[in-house]
């Protein structure tokens, strides 16, 4: 396993409304989970925890939380992931599935 | 050290009134004393795989005991390595054979049988789960081998090598397999040692016996099994807002 | 568009978002709260913030329910320590609440990384079932997929009033592969996909009459099944028990010799054996004369 924290920064969450919270995906081989948490106030940097079961990719999980950060204004979320060795194209959409969830309220 | 006879032990928990259980096939079915009063005693011996017919056995004396003794209180003995691993036995529908037993169990506890289980050899996994563990309360001798499965089998099936397995259990006595780890995390009220008078032990156990499950705060108050209980809590109050 | 896909590709959350009546589900223990398991986490094992079950509390035809969903892609969705407290927590809290509870099952028993702890869960949660029966509180089993119940959740699921079943869903205790390696590939060869689904698939179990339902793999069909159900409840009375023992009876002596699962579809009144193969759970059991 291999663990780290990160805050990258974000333009602020613009909707207010919508679900405190949403999840996508499942922690299963090669899949994962995304948990974006909305803050209790505005800010400016998504702040991410990530928990993979493969260690030495720490340089692309971040560039792709980056790369995200900078694309959609989450400024003031807590981005957790539970990640059972998904590939990357599936990091980045599993994060914009719980993104969409949060902002728009899908399930 | 060489496991005492099925006999034996009947011996030292029911005296001479264990002469009332028969055995047949290594599943056991009779009626005792314990305590001064009668008693229906169920149960397996040798270790043995229990398989439809058996499950269809120790229910009907069950069923027996609550229509002829009401109220008698129902002794069960768990020696069973699992339930049989065979495909006829699956087709049909073993884990029913299994939900009956446990129905007709279910049923003597409400009619107020009170239903009391002592592992004396192997209680394992389904052949445990499938009686014994449903009793009021749960006792086991300290030779038997309680729990979901020794650790080598764990470590075969997880891919985890013994030794690490091995250290955290340490920590963790659910990972470990015997009659005193699995007291720890409340599956057990008590571990019953060679030198205790086990007849005694069994007719206080009946006296107390209570149905209110209380494994969950056992295993807390015990420190084996620290989440269980404020899980089970949490989702009580989140379900009662 | 979540109720047009089939029920068994679906995720725990998704299943139950398409079973339950629309935006009515308030999950309880959401991820946030972290929930997750400190075995596996010492095991170097990934966890899941709802540790493989999702629970809590919906309506479904506007009566309200309990509700809980495992995660089978979670360590094969089995029971460890917090997953089964949250089970036997919501089971009791049915029992107190009298509102039926409903479990989509997706497990093959105890979570072996979490050792005696995930065994003494099930028993707890048994326990917490029957406090529901004893109450005529419904309890509904939904077994609609391949991992299907299993181990300790095989024999779970029979303690609930009813079983809703799917002909993806699979219910038993041992799998074929460790019945294979205990008797062989000749009795059973757990690759003969058949076989299996014919010994213990839900076409089976509801000929030999322990699935109350088969159902279409939709949650449109499924969620029609359990409604039927939520009014009712099966009592345990001496009379029912002594019914079924002699109904056990009677299916072991008729079967109990009886190695090719075809002899059982024929004798049960199944006379097509090919078509009734290839036919959909509820063709399935149009077909079939039920012997109880």
């Amino acid at each position: 396993m291999e663990k780290f924290a990160k805050a990258f920064p974000s333009k602020p969450l613009k909707t207010t409304a919508g679900k405190p919270w949403a999840l996508a995906g499942v922690v299963g081989s090669g899949n994962l989970e995304v948990l974006v948490e909305r803050g209790s106030r505005p800010s400016d940097a998504m702040d991410c925890h990530v928990e993979t079961s493969i260690p030495g990719y720490k340089a692309s999980w971040l560039a792709a939380l980056a790369d995200f950060a900078h694309h959609y204004p989450a400024g003031g979320t807590k981005v957790t992931i539970n990640d059972q060795g998904a590939p990357p194209v599936l990091v980045t959409l599993r994060l914009r599935q719980a993104y969409d969830h949060l902002t728009k309220g899908e399930k | 050290m060489k496991k005492p006879s099925a006999r034996a032990l009947f011996a030292r928990l029911f005296g001479s009134s264990a002469k009332g259980i028969s055995v047949e096939k290594s599943v056991l079915t009779g009626y005792a004393a314990a305590g001064g009063t009668k008693v229906c005693v169920i149960g397996t011996c040798d270790g043995t795989y229990i398989d439809n017919a058996a499950a269809l056995r120790l229910a009907a004396h069950v069923i027996d005991c609550i229509e002829h003794h009401p109220k008698a209180p129902i002794v069960m003995l768990v020696d069973s390595a699992g339930q049989e691993p065979n495909r006829v036995a699956e087709m049909l529908g073993l884990a029913s054979y299994f939900g009956h037993l446990l129905s007709c169990l279910e049923l003597a506890r409400r009619k107020g049988h009170k239903l009391i289980t002592v592992a004396t050899g192997q209680a394992v996994g389904g052949a445990f789960l499938c009686y014994g563990m449903f009793a009021d309360r749960i006792y086991a001798l300290d030779s038997a081998s309680v729990g979901l499965m020794p650790v080598e089998a764990m470590s075969a099936v997880t891919k985890i090598p013994v030794a690490v397995l091995r250290k955290l259990s340490k920590t963790m006595p659910s990972l470990e397999f015997g009659a005193k780890p699995f007291a720890l995390l409340g599956g057990v009220e008590e571990v019953w040692a060679a030198k205790d008078d086990v007849q005694a032990k069994l007719a206080k156990a009946i006296a107390t016996a209570s149905t209110e499950d209380n494994r969950a705060e056992l295993g807390r108050k015990r420190g084996g099994r620290k989440l269980a209980l404020d899980i089970r809590k949490k989702v009580l109050a989140a379900s009662a807002r | 568009m979540t109720g047009t896909s089939l029920f068994h590709e679906q995720t725990a959350r998704q299943r139950i978002a398409a079973l339950v009546d629309p935006r009515s589900f308030a999950e309880m223990l959401p991820p946030p709260e972290r929930l997750t398991s400190p075995y596996l986490a010492q095991l170097g094992i990934p966890v899941s913030f709802d540790d493989g079950v999702v629970i809590g509390k919906a309506k479904l035809g506007g009566k309200e329910i309990y509700i809980a969903a495992q995660v089978g892609q979670f360590v094969g969705g089995a029971v460890g320590e917090i997953h089964g407290a949250k089970l036997t927590g919501l089971f009791k809290a049915a029992a107190r609440d009298q509102v039926p509870c409903v479990l989509i099952i997706e497990s093959g028993g105890v979570r072996l990384h979490e050792g005696s702890a995930g065994e003494i869960a099930i028993a707890e949660t048994m326990r917490a079932i029957f406090e529901c029966r004893a109450k005529k509180v419904p309890t509904i089993a939904v077994i609609a997929t391949d991992i299907g119940a299993y181990g300790g959740i095989g024999i779970l699921s029979t303690c609930c009033d009813f079983r809703v079943m799917t002909e993806h869903g699979r219910l038993g205790i041992s799998g074929p592969i460790v019945i294979e390696k205990w008797m062989g590939k000749k009795a059973y060869d757990s690759a003969n996909r058949a076989l299996v689904w014919k010994t213990s698939g839900g076409k089976t179990k509801y000929l030999l009459g322990d699935a109350d339902a088969l159902v279409h793999d939709s949650a449109d069909a499924i969620r029609d099944a359990v409604a039927k159900l939520l009014g009712k409840s099966s009592a345990i009375t001496l009379t029912s028990v002594k019914t079924r023992q002699k109904e056990l009876e009677k299916r072991l002596k008729r079967f109990g010799d009886t190695a090719d699962p075809d002899a059982v579809w024929k004798a049960m009144g199944v006379r097509d054996i090919a078509g009734a193969s290839l036919a959909s759970g509820p063709e399935f059991a149009a077909m079939a004369k039920r012997g109880k």
